[in-house]
């Protein structure tokens, strides 16, 4: 891991270069005080019924009603594999889910590491 | 008198510890902390055992329930859970009788005095949900106060099964019973059972019945402090209840600060507004700095004419089930695990309305509140000790089914059909599936009834109980399944029927790390069946799932597919209809699911074929149920390079999704869009 801590199932924090970067193949995002989904690939995810698979025809199924949910799915732009999603009404703005304290956690771990060394 | 929201509020934290109670502390010797709590344990399990086995209403017997410990200042020392919601704003009653009626001459407190309280503004969740307390007395001095607490499902409100959908204020819910002294001398008082059965005229016996079981749990976890106090002394009492708020507090404190600093913010959104389809948004923001947390949920939509509020205590209490259940489970269930939270909810929103406002469906209004806290917790804890206790949304659809009339003993009822309510699917962990209908959304212990118990007591036939396929959100980690039930009304000529489930139109609950969300949830009903004539030829073709019900529509009738949430109606006798609790959130990417996970999905008929192939991506056998894993392996990558291949860049993105707007008549209660701020007031008769 080096300099990284893993903060979520598939991202990392490189602390030394700041940056979000994948975990399961390493690809440097953004800048670690960014949304990370600012550097993923993102995919509009319109017609549900590709997820929820509903024998019900109408305008209640099993899947959302895709006049007020969409589903907003961010994958890694290299390696494909998907990070996050959000169900969200059409257009509503994705959230700015994770904004840690880099200052903070560099302090934590790198300062720790220096010392262990 | 009546304590204003940010006093209420402020009450769910614990009171700073007198000099008295330190010096109480040091009575206890090693060990003493250890034996000691662990006996609390055991009088609030036999006093919950005591609970349920006295009392007949569905929720009650299914566990929803709590009894509580409380110092003599009402800070919450220890108790069952139960609803742990109902264990923390059991604290605020008791501190409202402590403050108001303790040196009040014409009330005053004495050994054997039992208070009852229903009202939200003096500390509850929702009318529905009644509390008895009682002082615990030993040698003349008040040492403790116990409570027991469980939702009552009929108020005498404007609609039957206490909770109105078309309420507009508080004047249309029924009895709402600020703390008031309702019983002496260890005995109710008959003429105020009376006037309380009386205003349950829907369901009178269960008034009575359940009033009588709360007191007698309550008394029984009386009984057990007195006998504590009597042989090792009320300053041994007062020291270890102390000790444990402290340890609690302390214990918080300690793993909070382990943790990240940072912002983490959630969003999501309900379906229903009073008894109509429209869009409304939580949103929480999450500031965890050093050993505090804030919870902040400015964003969320203003106060309607509906009874879809709840007050800021009942919110923080809703969250708190989150946080007793996951993140501090290892700790006494008591006050000092909220010390270190603060919480800001701004008035005039679905969580802090005007005290005039209907708050009748508070419980329900709360899913959003507590998904939001869940995957923010979640995303906190994840680069840390607890990253084990990281999980996706339970199912949070509130599976409120109400029915009401004549059961077929010639009984009034008014009761929740608690199958449902108690079988939603858990949220999918970091390091497991989430389990299959584990249980209440509020009450982690809770239990579907016995199916043979529900048709004694009730007048329906269960046509069928189960898992229902592909409830459950996708994922890496699968979300716990929820279930479907069909009830039949038999016996009597008509039943009447509602139904609060939200999550027809879009779910508040959410997966995490690209687990799904679960699927919607539609309503089904047939009217007119031929139901009784096939069971009497004994027909084979009887449908063994809601999906056979539909799809193959053996059974002859009115079908009608709508919303899962319904108004009040009539069902004649052979009508049924569809009861389905939610599913949890998934967990991570589907991709990275086992395939022998998702072939032992298929067998336990947990997931679709579609599902395994659509959704998985696996390649298999689907008549010996093995997995190609090696061809698994090569769908998966081309989906990964399918989606490489339709993703954008953020750019791109927001141009094309700035450009999109739900429907305008959706947005009637949303507020101001997207972010959710007030755009009108509410004039209230």
């Amino acid at each position: 891991m080096g300099t990284k801590r893993q903060i979520t199932e598939y991202l990392d924090i490189d602390l030394e270069k700041e940056l979000w970067c994948c975990n399961r193949c390493g690809y440097e995002l953004i800048s670690a005080r960014e949304n990370y989904k600012k550097g993923c690939s993102i995919y509009i995810r319109k017609d549900l019924a590709t997820i929820y698979n509903s024998p019900l025809k109408g305008p209640f199924t099993f899947a959302p009603d895709p006049t007020w949910a969409m589903l907003v799915e961010f994958y890694c732009p290299a390696c494909g594999t998907m990070f996050e999603n959000e169900m969200l009404p059409p257009g509503h703005p994705v959230t700015h889910d994770i904004e840690l304290d880099i200052d903070k956690l560099k302090e934590k771990h790198l300062s720790a590491s220096t010392n262990k060394k | 008198m009546r304590p204003d929201p940010k006093k209420l509020l402020e009450w769910i934290k614990p009171s700073p510890p007198t000099k008295e109670e330190r010096e109480c502390m040091k009575l206890l010797q090693p060990g003493d902390y250890e034996i000691y709590t662990e006996k609390l344990n055991n009088f609030l399990l036999e006093s919950k055992e005591i609970f349920i086995k006295l009392g007949v209403s569905s929720m009650l017997r299914s566990g929803d329930v709590v009894t509580g410990i409380y110092t003599p200042t009402g800070d919450m020392v220890a108790a069952w859970c139960g609803t742990y919601l109902h264990a923390v704003v059991g604290q605020l009653p008791i501190k409202f009788v402590a403050e108001t009626w303790l040196d009040e001459p014409t009330v005053g407190c004495k050994d054997g005095d039992i208070f009852y309280a229903s009202d939200p503004l003096y500390g509850g969740i929702h009318n529905c949900d009644q509390i008895v307390i009682m002082p615990v007395f030993n040698d003349g001095e008040l040492i403790a106060w116990t409570n027991a607490a469980v939702h009552q499902p009929e108020t005498g409100a404007c609609e039957p099964g206490g909770m109105p959908l078309t309420a507009k204020t508080r004047h249309d819910e029924g009895m709402l019973l600020s703390p008031i002294k309702i019983g002496e001398n260890f005995r109710l008082r008959e003429d105020l059972v009376e006037m309380c059965v009386n205003l349950m005229s829907r369901a009178p016996r269960m008034q009575a019945i359940d009033m009588r079981a709360r007191l007698s749990a309550a008394d029984r976890l009386r009984q057990r402090i007195v006998s504590l106090a009597q042989e090792k002394g009320n300053d041994f009492v007062k020291g270890l209840f102390r000790r444990i708020v402290i340890e609690a507090e302390e214990g918080t404190r300690r793993r909070i600060k382990e943790w990240n600093d940072g912002t983490y913010r959630a969003v999501t959104f309900m379906d229903i507004v009073g008894e109509k389809h429209k869009l409304v948004r939580n949103f929480l923001t999450l500031h965890k700095k050093g050993d505090q947390i804030i919870w902040d949920f400015t964003g969320t939509s203003p106060e309607t004419d509906s009874p879809q509020h709840c007050m800021p205590h009942a919110l923080a209490a809703n969250i708190a089930i989150h946080l007793m259940s996951y993140s501090f489970n290892d700790l006494p269930v008591s006050a000092g695990v909220l010390a270190p939270m603060e919480f800001i909810v701004p008035e005039g929103c679905m969580f802090n309305p005007h005290f005039e406002a209907a708050q009748s469906n508070s419980a329900p209004s709360c899913h959003g509140g507590m998904t939001l806290g869940t995957i923010c917790m979640s995303k906190l804890m994840f680069d840390s000790p607890q990253r084990e206790l990281v999980a996706a949304a339970t199912g949070n659809t509130g599976v409120g089914v109400l029915v009401s009339g004549v059961n077929q003993w010639g009984v009034l009822i008014a009761d929740f059909l608690a199958y449902g309510l108690n079988s939603e699917g858990h949220g999918a962990r970091s390091d497991m599936d989430g389990v299959d209908a584990f249980g209440f959304s509020h009450c982690p212990t809770g239990r579907t009834p016995d199916i043979e118990d529900i048709e004694i007591e009730y007048q329906f036939l269960n046509l069928l109980a189960k898992l229902n396929k592909d409830s459950c959100g996708f994922g890496k980690n699968r979300g716990g399944a929820g279930t479907e039930i069909v009830h039949i009304v038999n016996y009597v000529p008509y039943a009447l029927y509602n139904s609060h489930v939200k999550g027809s139109k879009i779910r508040n609950c959410m997966g995490l790390f690209g687990g799904y969300p679960p699927s919607t949830l539609p309503g089904i009903e047939v009217f007119h069946t031929n139901i009784w004539e096939k069971m009497k030829r004994g027909d084979k073709d009887l449908p063994s799932s809601a999906m056979q019900l539909i799809s193959e529509r053996t059974i002859k009738g009115d079908y009608k597919i709508d919303s899962i949430f319904q108004k009040t109606h009539v069902m004649e006798n052979g009508d049924l209809w569809v009861v389905f609790s939610g599913g949890g959130g998934g967990y991570g990417d589907a991709l990275e699911r086992d395939p022998e996970m998702v072939m032992d999905d298929l067998r336990r008929e947990i997931i679709s074929h579609w599902t395994a192939e659509n959704i998985y991506h696996v390649a298999y056998n689907s008549e010996t149920l093995e997995a190609d894993v090696e061809k698994t392996e090569q769908l998966r990558q081309q989906e990964r390079e399918d989606r490489k291949a339709r993703g954008t860049t953020w750019a791109e993105f927001e141009k094309e999704w700035s450009q999109l707007r739900p429907p305008e008549d959706i947005l009637d209660y949303y507020g101001s869009w997207p972010d959710g701020k007030k755009t009108r007031e509410i004039i209230r008769l």
